[in-house]
């Protein structure tokens, strides 16, 4: 890999006697598209918790743009350029759509207490962010409920919110935790446009967590699978599909009762 | 006392202004942060204290004693704030109540507070003026200014009045912006979900502590005024029962609307000072060293009322009271 | 002499210990489940002491069984306010529903001023004799009370820990989700929960009026604070560690008054060990003494 962006460098994780993260390791190339995916209970979410600060790791190390992460709080490291969405959508449910993408932009001078009762709300920031603010919205087709409370939002329509949001703070990197599910088919198609287009046009790196294995292969540069803990394979989707390893996995979940059974096109 | 008496109106107006400006504190805590902080009444005891105690046991000017008490007030609330920010809101609760309740505890045991009769056990026998001695001749100023247009009715309460009021009225100007501002959305955020706030840069654990201070300065800053409007207090004044009123108080204009919070307050005093009316049958059965027993019942029956049938308040939007998760 | 003041006070404090710890299991089951700290609880201990002393005194009628009629009356109150209040109001969110228990506490305590006035109260019950044991005194009172905590003490715990309905009654205080996903039917436990609270606040406040000989409506309202801090040692929603909170509680306020311990604490300063205990125990061990780190 010549560009790597982040590298997870053999991150563990146990809560009370469980090992959630037993030692994963991966890394994930500069503009590229990564996906992550994996049986339930892979240990994926955990991953992401880790990277993103909200979860400390027991031991290893997260590098990005050179930074080691681990000790980080969240808060700094989405400042560094990393933001994540998260699994079930944490929208802001008594404040309008419009006040949820807004409050994501970065560089907001208003946010200080200094200069908050000083500017009010008319500065220039804020009417730059306003602005932005509505083309997002028409970016992920919400401008309608722009004045709506986000608590009324549907969920499919919570998860757009939540991902318009993320792209509001103009990362380098964003790591999308389900971002379709939930989502009607045509309007996640949509979103898959968007997301390849992030790559192509703005340089951002996305690493994404997703079950629907058609939508992994087919937007995919590179797949990370992990199982129990840790990585077992990843590359090129193509490789990834025939990998005897990944199969097993996935097959040995399709017990009785499991929930893991992934929609694959082999 | 017959119900127009222009006197005991205006002063109740005056104690419903520092009570809104103690609301208004809480407002920053709770309906702008979320922080349920239930020792909100500890800011206004030490600043009450603080000021009192420098004056009258170290001789300071009245108005360095006053900004210290804001000071010690505004300390309190970086104290609360390191350990307190990371607990949950109920585990919160607990803890702001007990942080202001030993408070209350200490200055009730130690001599130099004066102990259980606060204010008058610190001056002791021997003296005669009070801590008030510096603010009597500045107010009375005022009051004889004002007599110009009042009259007769320009009385020191009601300087006191327009004082409070004119603080208020900045404090919700100032506020108002703040809310309006990029800072009030990130409060507001952290309200909702401090998670998704972090995830987006926000620094939680700051705009938290900002909160907490800016709630001690407003409430040090009534326990100031009510040490100056009242003159002699003790540690029952400070009783958790305030911050539940202020509480009522956010309840009455509805929570989340910043300008309601002085209508409230002014509600929030007609029911507290007016029980003393309730002079008709079958009330006036009760004896009136009772009465106070009986505006307690009535404030816990508005109180358990409210929250039930109308938690929005008077100008609250009920649709947003129960979006809350 | 110093070693008797020690046994006198291991002795006393076990006895405020075991009112505490009946109080204090009620209300951390209740807390477990609501999740919403209960201001009147002290207030139900009240409520318990004066139906007592109605039966008892206006009615001339046997302490066990105004006891008993207590524990009835506080239990019915309880369950009561949870049918009728908190339970449709749990929507509300934690601080609404705290302030309603707010709002309660002050009605049932204000009522109780102005029905029975601000007057003290006692029981029909000699509490002049004073039981000399050697190494202890006992007021009568404390002789009742420490039989009855005696009982009832193992009682409680052996019913939370053995029969069915005190296994679910903990599980769900514990993790109500979880307890809902087991099949606990959780609607109904939180009711049970609160009928169980409500008679062992019943009681506890027979027992505190006791103890202390004389009470005011005020009786429940001053150990609230105790009673948040047991529960608080012990671990929310935690029935054990509320036992043994309440009686290290009491224990660690009267010993703290022993001359051994340089000189012992002065009386007055006792309760602040109530204050800075959970101050500290939330900053450093929010799970209590017995319970699990859990993320909060």
């Amino acid at each position: 890999m010549t560009d790597v962006q982040l590298s997870v460098e053999n991150i563990t994780r146990s809560f009370g006697g469980v090992q959630a993260v037993n030692g994963a390791r991966f890394e994930v190339e500069r503009g590229s598209i990564t996906a992550l995916i994996g049986p339930n209970g892979a240990g994926k979410t955990t991953a992401f918790n880790l990277i993103s600060g909200f979860l400390h790791p027991d031991s290893g190390c997260v590098r990005f743009e050179g930074r080691r992460l681990e000790k980080m709080a969240p808060y700094a490291i989405a400042r560094h350029g990393l933001v994540r969405t998260f699994q079930a959508p944490r929208v802001l449910t008594r404040m309008s759509v419009m006040e949820n993408l807004m409050l994501g932009a970065p560089g907001q001078p208003g946010e200080r207490l200094g200069m908050a009762w000083l500017v009010g709300s008319r500065s220039k920031r804020e009417k730059e962010v306003r602005a932005q603010a509505e083309s997002m919205l028409e970016l992920v087709r919400m401008t309608h409920v722009a004045n709506e409370y986000a608590g009324a939002l549907s969920g499919g329509q919570r998860k757009l919110l939540e991902f318009g949001r993320a792209l509001m703070a103009s990362p380098q990197m964003v790591l999308l935790d389900e971002p379709l599910a939930g989502v009607a088919p045509k309007l996640g198609e949509e979103l898959l446009d968007h997301i390849v287009s992030l790559r192509r046009d703005q340089g951002v790196t996305v690493l994404l967590i997703e079950h629907d294995m058609e939508t992994v292969m087919s937007i995919s540069d590179r797949v990370v699978v992990m199982d129990e803990g840790v990585v077992i394979a990843s590359g090129p989707p193509e490789d990834i599909q025939d990998n005897e390893r990944v199969i097993e996995a996935y097959l040995g979940k399709l017990k009785p009762g499991s929930a893991a059974a992934p929609t694959t096109t082999s | 006392m017959d119900i127009f008496n222009l006197a005991f109106w205006t002063f109740v107006g005056v104690v419903a202004g520092i009570y809104g400006l103690l609301a208004l504190g809480l407002y920053v805590q709770f309906s702008m942060a979320g922080l349920p902080n239930f020792g909100h009444v500890a800011f206004m005891a030490l600043g009450a204290y603080t000021m009192a105690l420098l004056v009258i046991q170290s001789h300071v000017s009245l108005v360095l004693a006053a900004l210290a008490g804001i000071a010690v007030a505004m300390l309190f609330g970086v104290l609360l704030g390191i350990p307190c920010s990371r607990l949950r809101a109920d585990y919160l609760a607990i803890a702001t109540v007990a942080g202001s309740e030993t408070i209350r505890f200490l200055v009730t045991n130690s001599a130099f507070t004066g102990g259980p009769t606060g204010s008058i056990g610190m001056l002791g026998p021997t003296q005669l003026s009070t801590y008030t001695g510096q603010w009597t001749p500045f107010i009375g100023g005022i009051t004889s200014f004002l007599s110009t247009f009042f009259g007769d009715a320009a009385t020191n309460d009601l300087s006191m009045f327009f004082i409070v009021w004119i603080i208020v009225g900045v404090a919700i100007l100032v506020l108002w912006r703040m809310e309006k501002a990029p800072w009030g959305r990130v409060m507001k955020s952290i309200r909702e979900d401090e998670e998704a706030a972090k995830s987006l840069g926000k620094n939680v654990f700051s705009f938290k502590m900002q909160a907490l201070i800016i709630g001690g300065f407003l409430g040090g800053l009534a326990g100031v005024l009510w040490a100056l409007e009242i003159g002699v207090f003790s540690p029952d004044d400070f009783q958790p029962t305030l911050t539940f009123y202020a509480y009522l108080i956010l309840i009455l204009g509805g929570m989340n609307r910043l300008w309601a919070v002085p209508v409230g307050a002014v509600v929030f005093g007609i029911l507290y000072s007016g029980t003393r009316f309730l002079n008709f049958y079958p009330l006036s059965l009760i004896d009136s060293g009772a009465r106070a027993y009986l505006r307690l019942l009535i404030i816990g029956v508005v109180l358990v009322a409210l929250m039930a049938v109308r938690p929005q308040g008077m100008f609250g939007n009920r649709k947003e009271m129960l979006l809350e998760k | 002499m110093v070693w008797q003041q020690l046994a006198q006070l291991i002795v006393n404090g076990l006895i405020e210990g075991a009112i505490l710890a009946l109080a204090g299991v009620g209300a951390t089951l209740a807390f477990g489940i609501q999740r919403v700290a209960n201001f009147a609880h002290g207030d139900y201990l009240t409520f318990g002491a004066y139906v007592a002393f109605f039966v008892n005194v206006t009615h001339g009628l046997n302490l066990v069984f105004a006891t008993i009629c207590a524990m009835l009356g506080t239990a019915v109150l309880a369950a009561g306010v949870h049918l009728v209040l908190l339970r449709p109001l749990r929507g509300r969110g934690l601080v609404a529903l705290s302030l309603i228990t707010v709002g309660l506490s002050l009605i049932l305590r204000d009522a109780l001023f102005l029905v029975v006035g601000s007057g003290t109260r006692a029981y029909n019950f000699n509490q002049t004799t004073v039981y000399n044991l050697q190494v202890v005194r006992l007021s009568p009172g404390q002789l009742v009370a420490a039989i009855a905590a005696a009982v009832l003490v193992p009682a409680v715990a052996a019913m939370l820990a053995w029969t069915p309905m005190g296994k679910s009654m903990r599980a769900v205080a514990d993790n109500r989700d979880l307890a809902e996903i087991s099949g606990v039917n959780t609607d109904r436990m939180g009711l049970y929960v609160w009928t169980l609270a409500g008679a062992l606040a019943g009681l506890g406040g027979v027992m505190l009026g006791l103890i202390q000989g004389i009470f005011d409506p005020d009786l429940g309202f001053n150990i609230l604070f105790l009673i948040f801090t047991v529960i608080v040692l012990g671990g929310i929603g935690n029935a054990f560690g509320a036992l043994l909170g309440g009686l290290v509680l009491g224990l660690a306020m009267e010993i703290s008054a022993w001359q051994g311990f340089f000189g012992g604490l002065p009386t007055q300063y006792q309760p602040v060990l109530a204050f800075v205990v959970p101050i500290l125990l939330l900053l450093f061990r929010p799970q209590g003494l017995l319970g699990r780190a859990r993320v909060l």
